[in-house]
């Protein structure tokens, strides 16, 4: 296990370097530059952006760019944002936290949700709770984020008044105080809901199949011919079973918490990667969006190779070598 | 299996046709529920000033969070900082500087002698000294400096010096003492003042941080220290600002407590405005009919400083000035033509939802060197002009398949471009354009391209924008000569013209016009008139700023140069 972990990670190096050389391609594919947009007579004058364009460097032939990134990228150096004027390690983090805290609220929910529901239509199929469920989820399923975002603002921000409709946090609050965590808490609620929904609908979906095959098998008769519990076999024998493939989407979340909500960060206003990202690619601000689409790429392969070891921790009857 | 199919669609449906009541229903509850929580209110006017409240004040993107009047890039940032931040001196309804903590003398208009206030007290408690205004020319001048505002400094006589690094102070600046300073430019203009940077930074918060920091620091980003009516009280970067009364503000103590600054989806804020837990924005005019529904919110509609045109290509911009070498374009006819054939009050009204009107000149008409349109040609919708004019100019359609051809019989295409954002309507107001002109026999090719790289593009000319649309926003200084001289880069048509020059150079030539502004007004009438003639672009229309303020908010007046300053709102409880 060891042993296939390292060299996994060893593959990864190569792999991170082609991503590199495609992410700074398209990067400078894109037209324009982080001036382009922001003609405007009264404040600037060509002059200073063809200075500026000379002090970032974006005159220089297109190799020599990408050397310069990628080694100074090698030694933990992201840049300075072109936009935010500040080291684009400090705009990260600054936002980091928040999409943290959103991606695992989110997850928590979705898992929840879907292990309860799954759980319970996987016994009782075919009864008209499990259709409700059902059909709760493909609604789900089938309502982009998007248009579930903007609907949940409206019935529960703007009708009901339960929930915030933008922002990470009350301005009024002392740090690191209750009250605090709670506003917090209280501010990420509805877009990680929303956020969840798709993965809870299909991960709801994916349990209660998974749990009806199991009820088939024969391990199951025999358990029932020994006189076994339906309580008993249902949440141990089945349920064993049936989680395996849902802890392996473990590994893929990670990225999706990470990589955060682009859209539905967006119609909350919440202040994370996943609006940072959108405006990076806006504004041409190269440093941000190269730092954080190869932390993305990292992140992917990471998670690819947390859901194969997974795979092997869960279920003995898969090797890794 | 299919019956149960069946089934599970029908709870789909009943589950869909459910939650869709339940949202219509809510949502005329609230309605209601907002109307009687207003009526009391609103039946009270006219009552004296209240102080306390917490105003509540929305963006429509994140701020970059360069706080400070010497760094800020863009007018997201510009909104936060005017809260807390003070310009020394004032722009009236006619954009003329006025004194305002600031008040100057000059005999030349090339040495300014400034006075300011006594007494006026930074956030920190320091007092105001002429040297933070230094403070703040020699940041702005360094080499290190990587804002956009040196343009604001340069014309100060050794700023290039400074700036280069080959003197140690900037010549043309003379501290007297606390209160006097004295700024002499390196030639006389006319409108030197209006472009000079007149923002202060505190020294002591500055002290120690070497200028190529000083945009990353604390200072700028999340501690600023302002001459303004609020005071910054705490910045979640990039989410929201909390600002609390300086009492001690020059122009008089504050009414409201608080102001809070938050970034709100622009999607949201009609909701929020309704809920009253926001009190104002400016928002698109796209939506300004959802607000003008809301009860307790008023719709404000003030003069803009901004114009949109149709551009065509004359030349070609060869390093460092413009040459007018592209031939397609050159004939009048052709463009007066294009003009007659557009509608521009059906397409402002289509377009730009009743905040906007049709403009006849390069100068938006509440700026005080804008012609009387009396003076000036106005180009009504005239088809059937266009269709003559076209005919005399040797445009006319040769193989019948009902689009003219150029005067030589070659196929003639308009290749008109616009630029494309979010907003859909762009899409269609460009395609309304290119009906205008088939409708008089002109074939027009409709190219959308991306904001961000359109101005770059029309920069390096290419092939699909001939004609094109754009638009420009002015500032207080009125002079044209950055966008149209034939010297200027953003002179996108590469309009080359010599009288045109000779009248923007004289119009800021202190020989020629001295400090007589009617004199200075006269040129720029003879300038746009000179331009409605030439016809190097199509002025199309001009755009009002809107801006949703609840009812409960009193004493906010706009004009031309913005909002007047918040220590003078109030809050109705």
């Amino acid at each position: 296990m060891l042993k296939y972990a390292f060299r996994r990670i060893l593959g990864m190096i190569p792999m991170l370097f082609l991503i590199s050389i495609v992410v700074f391609t398209l990067a400078k594919l894109m037209p324009g530059d982080s001036f382009s947009g922001e003609i405007d007579p009264t404040k600037t004058n060509p002059q200073y952006i063809a200075e500026m364009r000379e002090k970032l460097g974006y005159n220089d032939p297109l190799p020599q760019q990408y050397f310069r990134w990628i080694g100074k990228f090698v030694e933990g150096d992201f840049g300075k944002s072109t936009r935010y004027k500040i080291k684009v390690s400090e705009v990260i983090s600054e936002k980091l936290p928040n999409t943290l805290l959103l991606g695992f609220s989110s997850i928590i929910i979705t898992y929840i949700l879907a292990f309860f529901m799954g759980l319970y239509s996987g016994r009782k199929p075919y009864t008209v709770a499990d259709n409700l469920i059902g059909g709760l989820n493909y609604l789900g399923l089938s309502i982009p984020s998007f248009i579930a975002g903007v609907f949940a603002i409206f019935l529960f921000s703007f009708t009901l008044g339960w929930f915030p409709s933008n922002g990470s946090i009350d301005i009024g609050m002392t740090e690191g105080t209750f009250e605090y965590w709670l506003s917090r808490l209280h501010h990420v609620f509805l877009p990680a809901v929303v956020l969840g929904l798709l993965s809870t609908a299909s991960y709801t979906q994916f349990l209660r199949n998974d749990i009806i095959e199991n009820s088939r098998k024969d391990f199951v008769r025999t358990a029932r011919a020994k006189g076994t519990t339906e309580k008993k076999i249902y949440n141990v024998h089945i349920l064993r079973n049936s989680i395996i493939p849902l802890i392996t989407f473990l590994g893929f979340d990670l990225v999706a918490i990470i990589s955060g909500a682009i859209i539905t960060e967006t119609i909350f206003t919440y202040p994370g990667l996943g609006q940072l990202f959108l405006q990076s690619v806006g504004t041409r601000d190269y440093p941000v969006l190269m730092t954080l689409t190869m932390l993305f790429s990292f992140l992917t392969l990471i998670g690819n190779l947390l859901a194969d070891i997974l795979y092997g921790v869960v279920d003995p009857r898969i090797r890794l070598d | 299996m299919k019956k149960r199919s069946m089934l599970m669609l029908a709870a789909l449906m009943l589950v869909l046709s459910a939650f869709l009541a339940a949202c219509s229903g809510g949502g005329e509850k609230a309605n209601t529920k907002d109307k009687e929580k207003d009526k009391p209110s609103s039946g009270e006017t006219a009552d004296k000033v209240q102080d306390g409240g917490t105003l509540v004040y929305a963006l429509d993107s994140a701020p970059e969070g360069k706080f400070n009047f010497s760094f800020l890039g863009n007018v997201t940032d510009e909104e936060v900082v005017d809260f807390f931040d003070e310009n020394l001196i004032k722009f009236d309804d006619k954009l003329k500087p006025q004194p305002h903590i600031a008040s100057w003398t000059t005999d030349d208009n090339k040495v300014y002698k400034f006075e300011i206030k006594k007494g006026v007290k930074w956030h920190n408690g320091d007092e105001l000294s002429v040297k933070d205004w230094e403070f703040a020319l020699k940041v702005v001048a360094d080499k290190d400096y990587e804002g956009p505002r040196f343009e604001n400094v340069v014309n100060i006589e050794g700023a290039q010096d400074y700036h280069d690094g080959k003197a140690t102070e900037i010549s043309g600046i003379k501290v007297d003492d606390d209160y006097h300073i004295q700024i002499t430019f390196d030639k006389a203009r006319v409108n030197n003042l209006e472009n000079l940077h007149t923002y202060p930074m505190n020294r002591n918060a500055f002290k120690g941080i070497a200028v190529k920091d000083m945009m990353a620091s604390e200072t700028v980003r999340t501690k600023p220290v302002g001459l303004g009516p609020f005071k910054v009280a705490k910045i979640v970067p990039g989410e929201s600002v909390e600002m609390e009364r300086f009492d001690e503000y020059f122009g008089g103590k504050p009414h409201m407590d608080k102001v809070v600054i938050k970034v709100i989806d622009p999607s949201l804020s009609v909701g929020e405005l309704k809920n009253g837990t926001l009190d104002m924005t400016s928002f698109h005019p796209s939506i300004i009919d959802q607000v003008k529904a809301l009860d307790n919110v008023e719709a404000v509609t003030y003069p803009g400083l901004s114009y949109y045109y149709v551009g065509f290509r004359l030349g070609t911009w060869d390093g460092s000035k413009n040459v007018m070498n592209e031939q397609k374009y050159q004939n009048v006819k052709l463009r007066e033509a294009m003009y007659y054939a557009i509608n521009r009050e059906e397409w402002v009204k289509a377009f730009f939802f009743g905040v906007g009107k049709p403009v006849n000149r390069p100068v938006p008409t509440n700026h005080w060197i804008a012609a009387d349109n009396k003076d000036l040609e106005q180009f009504e919708y005239n088809p059937e002009k266009a269709k003559q004019l076209l005919d005399e100019a040797g445009y006319k359609d040769i193989d019948g398949d009902g689009f003219r051809e150029d005067p030589n019989g070659k196929k003639f295409v308009v290749n008109f471009s616009h630029y494309a954002t979010q907003n859909p309507t762009f899409e269609s107001r460009a395609k309304a354009l290119t009906q205008y002109w088939e409708e008089v026999g002109l074939k027009t090719k409709l190219t959308m391209t991306d904001a961000n790289l359109y101005y770059d593009m029309l920069e390096k000319a290419d092939k699909s924008m001939e004609v094109f649309f754009g638009g420009w926003s002015t500032g207080a200084d009125p002079d044209p000569t950055a966008l149209w001289s034939s010297k200027a880069l953003w002179n996108y048509p590469r309009w080359v013209n010599a009288d045109s020059d000779k009248f923007l150079s004289d119009a800021i030539d202190m020989d020629v016009v001295g400090t007589d502004a009617d004199k200075r007004k006269q040129l720029y009438v003879d300038w746009q008139k000179l331009f409605m003639k030439e016809l190097p672009a199509l002025p199309i229309a001009e755009l009002e700023e809107t801006m949703a303020v609840s009812k409960r908010v009193q004493g906010v007046t706009f004009d031309v140069s913005g909002k007047n300053r918040p220590n003078e709102w109030w809050i109705k409880q």
